[in-house]
């Protein structure tokens, strides 16, 4: 919710350290996946991953939308952006994202009338200024930001806006979960669950983890002790021998999320059959397309857009990461070739990927983090 | 409590909280006081700040905020970027009501009490005396702690390269999954430490002025009771 320092005192911090170090089987190695892009900021920022027991590893997951949108979609972005009479708006981050032909930067740096906006409802206030123009949002994000294009949407066809579209990129949490669990490649142990995702899905939609693949799950805030609080939380469930959903973060998140929320993005979405996610390939009915009702606002029929597939750059191992195979300094071009200002792949480019959230603040060593942590 | 007996880790959180204060101070805040059920501490908070006591130093603009509705004083004469310090009880309805406000003014918070400790995460900065005695605000301790808040912000302004505030870091909207807090000031309409915004509240309607809400990207996703 915000950066408080009482949620970051340092003897608290020192107290729930000591109840992981109890709680961490000595004999066995935890492995635990933060799913939210938010978290991994937390994380690296106040140096987390380093001061917790060498057996307990925090593993980063694919909650950061601007890391998983593949190279096609970010192409076809430049294309709608490079159409004469539109303008192009996007969230700022978005804007530095590599396409195979460079970045939205680089296009409204040739032209393009790219801009970026907080909010969706700032696109749609650009398309009645601009009745000449055709207006497009580029919509991604996770269930926590999808509400806000839905809403936009709505606003969109009661003012009768007929020159406002959206390219949907919307994703959502559960099926990238699934595939996750699915994967041979990972053993995790349990999951933070994302914060604010969950004031708008709620906790239930998360059984599946500790029913189905015997994983137990904390929904986490995003406060340095909301972190360490949340991985003693999964300890503790698995010294207990439980299995469950757990919300550490109560003083936001209520069980049965926003359903005011969740009933428009019925109205105004639909699945799509599959959608591909950088790093996790085609995972079916992950991502959100606008409903029929809607489609005349879909930027996708209403512009011949290319859609094509494109591979990442063959020295990005940004799949691996997002996948947690690889820590982002395993990648071959992490801090050399690829840099915040020079991105290659997409966690470098977001300050919640992990590449970017270990360049800028994870390369303190973990000798020198136990020395801060312990005065 | 004395200077001496003063544990190691209210100093370290005596010692941040004077260094967040000073910066504050540094970039044009004001400390608004109050403390509902000793008002005397309050002002005297306030007039510890005012006063240049020693030759040179800078007056601080500090005020008391008395009265009977201390929510209402606070959201018309708090600003963003002001500091809020309370001297209360952790139970104190006004003081919670207040400070969990706070941010959505755009204030920093500082509590300082005595008892059982507030809830994490109920201000920025807990100056807490963990004596259970009942009459320890009439002994002392409270103002010892408030005079050496004073003079430890003063010693930061003696060090003008402590004072300028790290910028925060951009985040990005969705990656970071951001909530913001937000007041409701009026139908579409949200205080948040970034000024009043048009904010979408059809998904928590309906909403009443002083409601508080998480904003994400415009709209407000939830709300924030109490």
């Amino acid at each position: 919710m915000r950066f408080v320092d009482e949620f970051r005192d340092p003897a608290a911090a020192r107290t729930l350290l000591g109840a992981i170090e109890r709680l961490a089987a000595p004999d066995r190695h935890h492995k635990f996946m933060e799913v939210c892009g938010g978290h991994t900021h937390t994380i690296y920022r106040h140096g987390i991953e380093h001061l917790l027991p060498a057996n307990v590893e925090l593993v980063h997951g694919p909650g950061c939308p601007v890391c998983v949108i593949p190279m096609g979609r970010v192409d076809d972005a430049m294309w709608l952006a490079e159409q004469p009479d539109v303008i192009f708006t996007c969230f700022g981050d978005m804007m530095r994202v590599p396409g195979s032909n460079g970045s939205l930067l680089e296009a409204k740096a040739r032209g393009a009338d790219v801009r970026f906006v907080y909010s969706p409802l700032d696109a749609l206030a650009l398309a009645t200024r601009n009745p000449d123009r055709q207006v497009v949002f580029f919509a991604l994000g996770f269930e926590t930001t999808a509400p806000s294009t839905a809403v936009t949407l709505v606003r969109a066809r009661e003012l009768g806006v007929a020159n406002f579209s959206v390219f949907c990129n919307h994703v959502t949490i559960v099926p990238p979960l699934k595939a996750i669990l699915d994967s041979p490649d990972l053993r995790l142990d349990g999951f933070l669950g994302p914060g604010h995702v969950s004031t708008v899905v709620g906790n239930r939609p998360y059984r599946f983890v500790p029913e189905v693949y015997g994983k137990p799950i904390v929904v986490a805030g995003f406060e340095p002790l909301d972190i360490l609080a949340s991985v003693a939380m999964l300890l503790t469930q698995l010294r207990e021998g439980r299995c469950e959903v757990e919300n550490q973060y109560s003083r936001i998140v209520r069980d049965e999320g926003n359903p005011a929320a969740l009933a428009l993005m019925g109205q105004v979405f639909a699945l799509r059959p599959h959608f591909e996610w950088r790093g996790l390939g085609f995972i079916s009915q992950s991502a959100l397309r606008l409903h029929d009702d809607f489609a005349e606002f879909d930027a996708e029929q209403r512009f011949a857009m290319p859609g094509v597939r494109v591979a990442d750059p063959k020295a990005c191992q940004c799949g691996e990461v997002l996948k947690g195979v690889l820590k982002p300094w395993e990648c071959k071009v992490f801090g050399t070739a690829c840099t915040p200002e020079t991105p290659i792949g997409t966690c470098m480019v977001s300050p919640e990927g992990a590449c970017a959230a270990y360049y800028n603040f994870g390369r303190m060593h973990r000798d020198a983090a136990h020395l801060v942590a312990r005065g | 409590m004395t200077v001496g007996t003063l544990d190691q880790e209210l100093a370290a959180d005596l010692a941040a909280a004077s260094l967040v204060l000073a910066r504050r101070f540094a970039a044009g805040a004001t400390l608004w006081c109050l403390a509902p059920s000793w008002e005397p501490h309050a002002q005297h908070v306030a007039v510890e700040f005012v006063h240049p006591v020693i030759v040179g130093k800078k007056a601080l603009p500090a005020v008391a905020l008395t009265g009977p509705d201390l929510v209402a004083a606070g959201r018309v004469s708090v600003r963003a970027g002001d500091v809020v310090l309370a001297v209360a009880g952790a139970d104190d309805p006004q003081v919670r009501d207040v400070l969990r406000r706070a941010p959505a003014w755009g204030a920093t918070t500082l509590w300082i009490g005595s008892g059982g400790r507030p809830p994490p995460g109920a201000a920025d900065h807990v100056l807490w005396l963990d004596d259970p005695d009942p009459a320890l605000p009439a002994t002392g301790g409270f103002v010892l702690l408030y005079h050496l808040l004073w003079e430890l912000t003063h010693v930061c302004f003696e060090h003008p390269g402590l004072l300028t505030e790290q910028a925060p870091g951009s985040v990005c909207i969705t990656c970071s999954d951001e909530g913001r807090l937000g007041e409701v000031v009026a139908p579409g309409r949200v205080r948040t430490a970034g000024g009043v915004e048009d904010v979408s509240t059809l998904l928590v309607d309906p909403v009443a002025p002083g409601d508080l809400v998480l904003v994400h990207a415009g709209t407000a996703i939830t709300r924030v009771d109490p």
